[in-house]
């Protein structure tokens, strides 16, 4: 178990506070249940359970946004990550931030105006239906696969740390709860519901960092200048890297690479996962779209901006001895600057919090994951629901992977698992992202080139990563205990690219061409029309969820129901 | 796969994807893409180049505890939010309208589609 086999030195787990965190990790869950049971009601079709019926308000979907990202790593650790190396770290914070800026230029409006469900439907709409659904499910799945993996071990990690529970029983027990109930609200709440538990997480976890920074800020008057220069003095000393200098952890060699390949990494891939991406798909309409991811991209500023000072804060309050002294003790420091600041009563209520952070991503990703097994698994089956049997079809999808996802995390629990994480932001930016260029603006791109860009970039990631520093050679290996390690670069530096060159190539190659298509994509990504049209068959099919008139669903989004049965009388009567 | 070529009667997303109204618009919207993702993607690989292969660049001091890379991080904030809300307002001002004068002209049939020459 990662967690227990903590690298020397010993720690000393001196701050849990199972007594505050369980009852009031119980709390959360309740109000979440409330919050989810509420929206039940409103589901009447798939349309309502996957994608809330597109009617998702800009703010609301605004705060869903910025939250669906932060998780464990991204929130909790990051302090503890730039109390320890300093300036390098907040940079790599600082790559989340700019990470937001592809989703508001690129994905949000124009993603939105296509009126697609998955992936598959985007997939589709320049390459031929069968291979681009198949490459859709591939690579939302794959990314669902391995990012389900390290959230549930994420929760370990958070009742270890923050819960003080040190039992591989009691944690797979714990994990196996927390993943059940997360599936019990995607159940019973499906998108609505994901997109309510989402807004509390922002909510709550807004105001945390709010509270932190302030409490932090106080120790210090107010005064950001003494504060950094108390974190300076106060940080270890490193050779002639100082805190809030950049090189302290990658200053060497070929080290500078992987910072670099980290930065663009990042920046590329993020906005490009699919749990994220498909969060566009449900708000009300393509400004709509457009103006809630704009706010999402302010609103992470705002909040990693105050991690920055909280992470430098920690180190400056605490000293070089008492937070994490190596990389994977970085989360201790956090639970430590709490007990600090606030002692038992907050590390109690930071360790709620962590868990529902957490369970949020597990609940956007399964609805992500649902979505593309319903929509374009079935698809690609030929499997319809039987009429009326639509959201008890769905419901149990739900139920079949779910379940699936938290036994398999449990069982993965042992396994040093934390390479899933990069592994999947560069999936998805050697994947997602050339496609949607491509299909976006490019004449002539098509099936081919799909899926040459697609498997291109997904097997060339894949190949670098099983010879990268995740799988052997290193302490937190997969297999720590060999060493057929060759890359140390976050493999995206070379696929994301490779992938662009493939899917080019592959296009080129092909002698297929289909101007119409590229006509299509270009009138709807950009204003949001529907028509019934030579790809009435195809893509028409896809637009059976709310429709996609925007002056009908503006407002009271009453009239998604003409429009989208229109829709699918079209697609039906071929 | 054999080529495919757009059926004659006329294909309503082609004729309005060829109408001035759509083209300005694309040229509008692209041209705002390009230059946003040249500044944006400029500096970030610029800053994070100079970080990795220069940092004695980085270390530089501006005043106080504060170097050229903490202001080089206070400034990718501020260029986040300053592009996000630029584009808000020029697409607000600048594409919506003229998005829907094109959604509103197709969606209302092709009788009154918007003017412009089927290929």
């Amino acid at each position: 178990m990662t967690v227990l086999a903590d690298p020397p030195p010993p720690v000393d787990n001196t701050w849990a506070a199972p007594a505050v965190a369980v009852p009031a990790t119980l709390a959360i869950a309740v109000v979440v249940f409330l919050l989810v049971r509420a929206v039940r009601g409103g589901i009447r079709d798939q349309g309502d359970f996957l994608l809330a019926g597109r009617r998702i308000g800009p703010g609301q979907n605004a705060l869903a946004l910025a939250a669906a990202p932060l998780m464990y790593s991204t929130l909790f650790i990051i302090t503890g990550h730039v109390a320890l190396s300093g300036y390098d770290a907040v940079l790599l914070l600082t790559s989340f931030t700019m990470s937001m800026m592809l989703g508001v230029l690129l994905f949000a409006s124009h993603m939105r105006n296509l009126g697609a469900t998955t992936l598959g439907d985007v997939f589709a709409m320049r390459a031929r239906e069968r291979p681009a659904r198949i490459a859709a499910s591939v690579v939302t799945l794959t990314i669902y696969a391995m990012f389900t993996v390290i959230t549930l071990a994420a929760i370990a990690f958070i009742l270890n740390r923050w819960f003080g529970l040190d039992s591989l029983v009691g944690l797979a027990g714990s994990v196996l709860v927390v993943g059940l109930v997360t599936v019990l609200y995607v159940y019973m709440g499906g998108m609505p519901g994901v997109t309510r538990l989402l807004t509390f997480k922002a909510v709550v976890a807004l105001g945390v960092v709010a509270m932190l920074t302030t409490l932090v800020l106080v120790k210090f008057d107010f005064n950001l200048v003494r504060l950094l220069d108390t974190a300076e003095a106060r940080s270890a000393p490193q050779g002639d890297y100082d805190l809030l200098g950049p090189g302290r952890l990658f200053g060497e060699g070929s080290d500078r690479w992987v910072h670099l390949s980290k930065l663009f990494c990042v920046v590329v891939g993020v906005a490009a996962i699919p749990f994220l991406f498909m969060r566009n798909f449900a708000v009300t309409n393509g400004p709509d779209a457009r103006r809630s991811a704009g706010w999402a991209a302010m609103i992470v500023v705002a909040v990693y901006a105050c991690m920055a000072v909280v992470g430098l804060g920690s180190v400056a309050v605490l000293g070089r001895e008492n937070i994490g002294v190596i990389k994977a003790h970085r989360d201790i420091s956090l639970p430590k600057l709490a007990d600090e600041l606030g002692g038992p009563l907050m590390v109690g209520a930071l360790g709620a919090v962590a868990v529902l952070t957490v369970a949020g991503v597990f609940a956007a990703l399964l609805i992500n994951a649902v979505t593309c097994v319903t929509r374009d698994v079935n698809a690609l089956r030929g499997r319809r629901p039987a009429p009326g049997r639509e959201l008890a079809d769905v419901r149990r999808n739900v139920m079949i992977v779910g379940i699936v996802s938290v036994v398999g995390g449990v069982a993965m629990l042992p396994v040093r698992t934390h390479i899933f994480i990069p592994t999947s932001i560069d999936v998805a930016g050697a994947t997602i992202l050339p496609v949607v260029v491509y299909a976006l603006f490019w004449r002539r791109f098509n099936t081919a080139g799909l899926k040459w860009a697609v498997y291109g970039g997904l097997a060339s990631t894949m190949f670098m990563v099983v010879f990268s520093n995740g799988m052997s050679g290193a302490e937190d290996a997969i297999f720590a205990g060999s060493d057929f390690k060759f890359i140390d670069i976050e493999p995206g530096l070379i696929s994301v690219p490779l992938a662009f060159l493939l899917g080019f190539l592959g296009t080129v190659l092909s002698g297929e061409r289909d101007d119409a298509a590229f006509a299509e994509i270009q009138v709807r990504s950009l204003t949001g029309a529907v028509v019934p049209a030579r790809r009435g068959a195809s893509v028409g099919a896809v637009l059976d969820v709310g429709g996609n008139g925007r002056d009908v669903n503006r407002g009271d989004g009453n009239g998604r129901d003409g429009d989208g049965r229109a829709n699918r009388t079209t697609s039906e009567a071929r | 796969m054999v080529t495919q070529s757009p059926p004659a009667d006329g294909d309503r997303y082609v004729a309005a994807h060829s109408s001035a109204e759509f083209q300005t618009l694309r040229r509008r919207s692209q041209a705002f893409l390009l230059w946003a993702s040249v500044v944006f993607f400029g500096w970030w690989f610029t800053g994070s180049a100079l970080a990795t292969f220069a940092p004695d660049f980085f270390r530089r001091e501006v005043g106080g505890p504060v170097n050229l890379g903490l202001l080089f991080v206070l400034l990718s904030f501020v260029l986040v939010v300053t592009l996000s809300g630029l584009y808000l307002r020029y697409a607000r001002t600048r594409l919506d309208p003229l998005g829907e004068q094109v959604r509103a002209g197709l969606e209302a049939g092709p009788d009154v589609g918007p003017k412009g020459e089927t290929r």
